[in-house]
Order: C-alpha cells, then sequence, then structure tokens
C-alpha cells in the first residue's frame, strides 16, 4: 500500500487470454489512472468483457500481469480484490430487502451493525433511492434495481467499480437519464469507474478515456474527442460516429501535403493528421456534420477541400437535416444541424449540381488505404 | 352441456342472488368429478380406516363394532413396534438425506453447467428407469445384491472377499440402498427445477462482494432454493413411510419397515390393529404437509419430466 498512491489504480502488462484454442485477448497493455471514468468500447467478442472479468477476478489470466493499485493479483480470489462489479442483469438477491442487499457486502466485510446501517444510508442517499431500505427487488423498476446494484457496489467503498454494460437492460430514455446520474455519482465518490459498453454513445458521454477494442486488442486509446476526431484507423472511425471515407493517394511532392482521390482530384490535408506515413495509398476520413454542401464552395483565404457531385438525396430528421451527394470519388453523407432563426433550403438541392467542401482541419488520414483487420472472435463480450 | 356451463358463467348478468347462486353452483359442476374421486377413493376409505382402528376383532377374527383403545394402547406397549416406527422415520431421514446430496449434485451441475436442452434429456435419462416396473426393479436389485449377486462376483473376483457377503443384502443396509435409488429422480427432478429458475450471477455477485463459495451457498442460494428442497424432502420421506415392497425383498428379517407390519397385520385379519398403524401414519404425514405446506411445490414433481 505504501507505493499505492503513486501506482495506476488498474495495470495490464502483456495480457493473454486464451479459450482453449481461441485469442480472447492478444497481448493487451494498459494503464488506469486512479479517479478515471475509463471506458472498454467494442464490439461484442472484442474480448471488452473477458478484460473486465480479469479484473474482477471472475476468470483467470493465460499470461502476463495485473495490478491493482500497484499490487498483482493474478492468483487472487475476487474477494480479496479490492474491487466491485455491476453486473449487466444487476443480480441483486430477490430474498433480500434493498437495505440487505446493499448491506450484503459490509456483512461479509464484518462490519459492525451500527456502521453498515449508516453506510446503507449513505449510499442509498448517493443513488438517490433514500426511504427505499424495505423495498424487494422484484417492486423495483428497473432504473431502481440498477441504482441499487450500484449502491450495492460502493458502499464497499473499492478502490476500482467494474460496470459490465449496466444501462444494456434500460430503454432509451432511462439509458440517457442514468448517464447523467453515473456521472454525477462518478464525480461525487470519485472512484476509478471502468466502464463495458458496445454503445458509442454511452462512451462518448460518460468516459473521461476509451479504449476501443477489436479481437482481443486496443485499436485506440484516449479521450472522447481523440477517438472521434482522430480516430486512428478504419475500424474506430466506422464503430464511433458515421464516417465519409474516401480511397485516394497521399502526396507530398508539393509544397504541402495533398490527397489526391482516384479521378484526380485533389484535396489539401494537415500534416500529422492521422496515419504517420507521408506518401503513398490512404484513406481520408470526414465526419458528415464537418461537410458543408451548396451550389459553390466558398472561397477563402484558408484553402478547402472540394469535391464537385450531384445533390443524390435531401432528409429532414427532425433536428438536422441529412444530405446525400453522389461524386465520382464516391456517396458523401453530410449533415447540417438547424440552427434558430435559419430557415434553410436544402430540399431545393435534390438532382442539382452541387459541390461539398470542408475545412482540411476537420479530416483524418486513417489506416493506409487497407480495410480493418477486424475477425470474429469467441469467447469474451 | 360444457360450453353451456361455460357461457352462462361467462355472461351471467349480475341480477337477483337466486340465480348468482345458480351461477356459482355451475362454475363448481367442473370441479365434482375431482371431488368424487377425492371423496370416494380417500376420504371414505381414511374415515372407515379411522372407525375401524377403534373396533375389536373376536376369536373367529370378525371385526366387532365394540369401540376400544386397545389397537393403540397395544401398539405403544410394544417396544418391537415401536422401534419399528422410530426405525422407519430414521431410515426414511437417512434416505432422505442421501437422495439430497445425490441429487443436488446432479441438479445442481446439470442447471449450472449443461444447456437447457442436454439438462433436459439427462433428466429424462434418469426417470427412464420408472417406465419398468417397480417389482422387477427391486428384483433387479436382489439379483444384483444377492448371494450370487454382481457385487459379491466383483468384489471375490478383486479378492476382497472369499465368500459372498451379506453385508448390503437382507438388512436394513440393502433397504437403504435401493430406497435411494428408488427416490433419487424425484429429488432431482425437483431440486433442478428449482435450480434451473436460480439466477447464477448472484452467486458471482456474492463472491465479489466479499463472500467465500460456502457463504454464497449459504446466504444466496441456499434461501432461495429451500422451497424446492422441502419439496424434495417432503416427495421423499412421506413414501418411505408407506414403502413395504422393497424392505420385504431385501430388507430380510431385520429390515422391515412399519408398512410391512401393517401389511401382516392385514395379512392375519387383524383389520382393526392394521388400521390403527396405518391411520397414526397418515396422521404423521398430515402433521408434516401442514407443517411445510408454504414451501410444497407439487407442480414441480408432477408437471415435468
Amino acid at each position: 500500500m505504501s507505493d499505492g498512491s503513486a501506482a495506476p489504480a488498474i495495470e495490464l502488462v502483456d495480457v493473454m487470454k486464451r479459450y482453449g484454442e481461441a485469442v480472447a485477448l492478444d497481448g493487451l497493455s494498459l494503464q488506469i489512472q486512479a479517479g478515471e471514468f475509463f471506458c472498454l468500447l467494442g464490439p461484442s467478442g472484442c474480448g471488452k468483457t473477458t478484460t473486465l472479468n480479469l479484473i474482477g477476478g471472475f476468470v483467470p489470466l493465460t499470461s502476463g500481469e495485473l495490478r491493482i493499485e500497484g499490487r498483482r493479483v493474478n492468483d487472487l480470489p475476487p474477494h480479496k480484490r479490492n474491487v466491485n462489479t455491476v453486473f449487466q442483469n444487476y443480480a441483486l438477491f430477490p430474498h433480500m430487502t434493498v437495505a440487505e442487499n446493499v448491506a450484503f457486502g459490509l456483512r461479509m466485510e464484518g462490519l459492525p451493525a451500527s456502521d453498515i446501517g449508516r453506510r446503507v444510508d449513505e449510499y442509498l442517499e448517493l443513488v438517490d433511492l433514500a426511504g427505499f431500505h424495505d423495498r424487494y427487488p422484484g417492486q423495483l423498476s428497473g432504473g431502481q434495481a440498477q441504482r441499487v446494484a450500484l449502491a450495492r457496489a460502493l458502499a464497499k467503498r473499492p478502490a476500482v467499480l467494474l460496470l459490465d454494460e449496466p444501462l444494456g437492460a434500460l430503454d432509451l430514455k432511462l439509458r440517457k437519464q442514468m448517464q447523467v446520474e453515473l456521472s454525477r455519482i462518478h464525480r461525487q465518490v470519485g472512484t476509478t469507474f471502468v466502464f463495458v459498453t458496445h454503445d458509442q454513445e454511452e462512451a462518448l458521454s460518460m468516459a473521461t478515456r476509451i479504449a476501443v477494442m477489436a479481437g482481443g486488442r486496443i485499436r485506440q486509446i484516449g479521450s472522447p474527442r481523440e477517438i472521434y476526431q482522430r480516430p486512428v484507423d478504419r475500424f474506430v472511425a466506422d464503430f464511433i460516429g458515421e464516417s465519409n471515407f474516401l480511397g485516394g493517394e497521399l502526396r507530398n511532392d508539393g509544397p504541402g501535403p495533398i490527397f489526391r482521390l482516384r479521378e484526380g482530384t485533389e484535396l489539401p490535408v494537415v500534416p500529422g493528421f492521422g496515419s504517420t506515413r507521408t506518401t503513398g495509398p490512404a484513406t481520408l476520413m470526414v465526419r458528415p456534420e464537418s461537410v458543408a454542401v451548396g451550389p459553390i464552395a466558398p472561397t477563402g483565404p484558408a484553402p478547402m477541400a472540394v469535391i464537385a457531385g450531384r445533390a443524390a438525396n435531401v432528409a429532414f430528421m427532425g433536428n438536422h437535416t441529412r444530405i446525400t451527394v453522389k461524386t465520382d470519388a464516391g456517396v458523401l453523407v453530410s449533415i447540417r444541424f438547424h440552427e434558430s432563426g435559419k430557415g434553410a433550403a436544402e430540399e431545393e438541392m435534390v438532382d442539382r449540381e452541387v459541390h461539398v467542401w470542408w475545412d482540411p482541419r476537420e479530416s483524418t488520414i486513417v489506416a493506409a488505404g487497407d480495410e480493418p483487420d477486424v475477425g470474429e472472435e469467441t469467447g469474451g463480450g | 352441456m360444457s360450453t353451456e356451463i361455460v357461457g352462462g358463467a361467462a355472461v351471467a348478468p349480475p341480477a337477483s342472488p337466486r340465480s348468482g347462486r345458480a351461477a356459482r353452483l355451475r362454475q363448481l359442476a367442473p370441479f365434482l368429478p375431482a371431488g368424487f374421486i377425492l371423496i370416494g377413493l380417500f376420504f371414505v376409505p381414511l374415515a372407515l380406516m379411522f372407525v375401524f382402528s377403534f373396533w375389536s376383532t373376536d376369536v373367529n377374527l370378525d371385526v366387532l363394532p365394540v369401540w376400544t383403545l386397545e389397537n393403540y394402547v397395544n401398539f405403544f406397549e410394544n417396544p418391537g413396534y415401536v422401534r419399528t416406527l422410530l426405525k422407519t422415520m430414521l431410515m426414511g431421514a437417512g434416505v432422505t438425506l442421501a437422495c439430497l446430496v445425490g441429487a443436488f449434485a446432479v441438479a445442481y451441475f446439470l442447471a449450472r453447467y449443461v444447456s437447457r436442452r442436454w439438462a433436459r434429456f439427462a433428466l429424462l435419462l434418469i426417470i427412464v428407469p420408472f417406465w419398468t416396473s417397480y417389482l422387477l426393479r427391486v428384483y433387479s436389485w436382489q439379483a444384483i445384491l444377492g448371494e450370487h449377486g454382481a457385487l459379491n462376483q466383483v468384489l471375490m473376483a478383486l479378492g476382497v472377499i472369499s465368500e459372498p457377503s451379506f453385508l448390503f443384502v437382507y438388512n436394513d443396509v440393502g433397504t437403504f440402498i435401493v430406497l435411494v435409488y428408488v427416490y433419487v429422480p424425484f429429488a432431482a427432478l425437483v431440486l433442478y427445477s428449482s435450480l434451473e429458475r436460480f439466477d447464477f450471477t448472484q452467486v458471482t455477485a456474492a463472491q465479489d462482494l466479499g463472500a467465500n463459495s460456502l457463504r454464497a451457498f449459504r446466504h444466496v442460494l441456499l434461501p432461495q432454493i429451500r422451497p424446492g428442497i422441502i419439496t424434495a424432502c417432503i416427495f421423499v420421506f412421506i413414501p418411505i413411510l408407506g414403502e413395504f415392497l422393497t424392505p420385504s425383498m431385501v430388507g430380510g428379517a431385520s429390515g422391515l419397515l412399519i408398512a410391512n407390519l401393517v401389511a401382516n397385520f392385514f395379512k392375519n385379519a387383524l383389520i382393526p390393529e392394521g388400521a390403527a398403524i396405518g391411520f397414526m401414519i397418515a396422521v404423521i404425514v398430515l402433521i408434516l404437509l401442514i407443517a411445510f405446506r408454504r414451501y410444497l411445490r407439487v407442480e414441480d414433481v408432477y408437471a415435468r419430466g
């Protein structure tokens, strides 16, 4: 514990996990600092749940090292790690009241009854369920059950709280509310949260840092903003949000780097964004909301990336309008969010010749031309 | 007829009290066959047995309607009878415990580690022996445990013993073995259906919260399958109070149970004495059922398989 304050809350060093022949985690290394709201994000089978189960102690690792607060815990059973879990289906004890559920972990610790009572009150209040002591889990709504599970795990005052897709069973509206709630609770208790989800929106809205996983490996670690704006490869770009991809060649024989589309159009790019390579076949990524559409591209001091095309479809989506433009380089999607006081007339553009353009700083070079090599994995989730 | 009853009950207007009562009576009509069976085949014989147990017999063994407590007094004044009753209870308890332990292991494994489809198949295999007659199965056990039975031949071939052993047959051990064999499937069915409903992530959650396996079992699993355990106990223990075939075939002279006593009385035309013991068994069963009625889940035993 002496060196615990300086050590990361969780550290994985070259962790392998195999289920028989299948590789669930392939040399994972990861550091999670104390107090982070860290999210493991990826499609099912990417190894995120396996990672969580390893940290929780529910499955043994094949090789590598796992440290919690600087202490090697590879061989420690779950109840001897300073870690607690909120399970996907909550796993509340149906034969116990809400208070008994929250008290369970404290009773197992052997705390005196008066302390248990005080802590149960404290944590039920934290999750906004004061006065629910005597209810049974069967009498709770999904959101309330979720809060009880949270209080039950947090009452143990763990160094790390693991959350396994805890919002998956809730409906959309409740999920949004719980996202706000979880963020508040995280700020209030200051515990390290490690959160597993396949929902990119959940990850973006709550996490301080995200690790995007695929095929038992981490593709990218970064803040939500970094991950969204500067995805390192096509997989990450595709998994998080919507993207336009353009195939072409990165050239560096002029005054600045240029992205040359297959049909010949040259687009300015910003050096150092995305892939480190400077020339050769590549894929350019730009988010739909960065793409503007109009009859003529504006001319300004900074050069814009411009492609000519024809507006194929304009769809009014409520708070935004979605414009699909066919160009020789492929189909591009543009999203324009409605601003108050501006009556847009995008519908008139359908079937007209238009230009699409964006600020080169908004585009990123992702994985050099090749397709993502994400294989289907077994095990994990 | 039946459609008229159903239709009449469904659309009966809330009219005068008289027609309301008629409607209610008509609703009871479907229960009549079951009611007749219950009364005719259960309550009436039980009442007859109750009455007979207080009557006496003359020298010709004819039952006389002369009221007496002698049949009950005789029973309690004969240490052999009382000992047989106590031994039967003990045997029942022992067999129940053995069945619970064995069945729990099987049911737990099936519910936790085997897919539902294969678990159902395994349970079917457990029930298959019940398609052959009880008598045949006990004969088979006689052949296995007997003097020239498979068990003795194996043990002799292995050199463990040099002469056929009667350790496992014609005594209480033989009765015990065969009764466990007969009743384990009941317990397994009941326990499986309890465990099948149980969400095993709760055990993981309990361990996550600091419980070791034993405490997770005691505080989380056990309370939730308690009804199943009690149902299993009742469904094993109660029939053993009436077991006379197994003890008479593999129990020998020393392995007899209380039901053998009842059978002997009836065989010797001592109907009031037999009725008295029979009625006492019925009372024991009744007390057990009343005590545990809250936990009984009859549908777990008969609604599957």
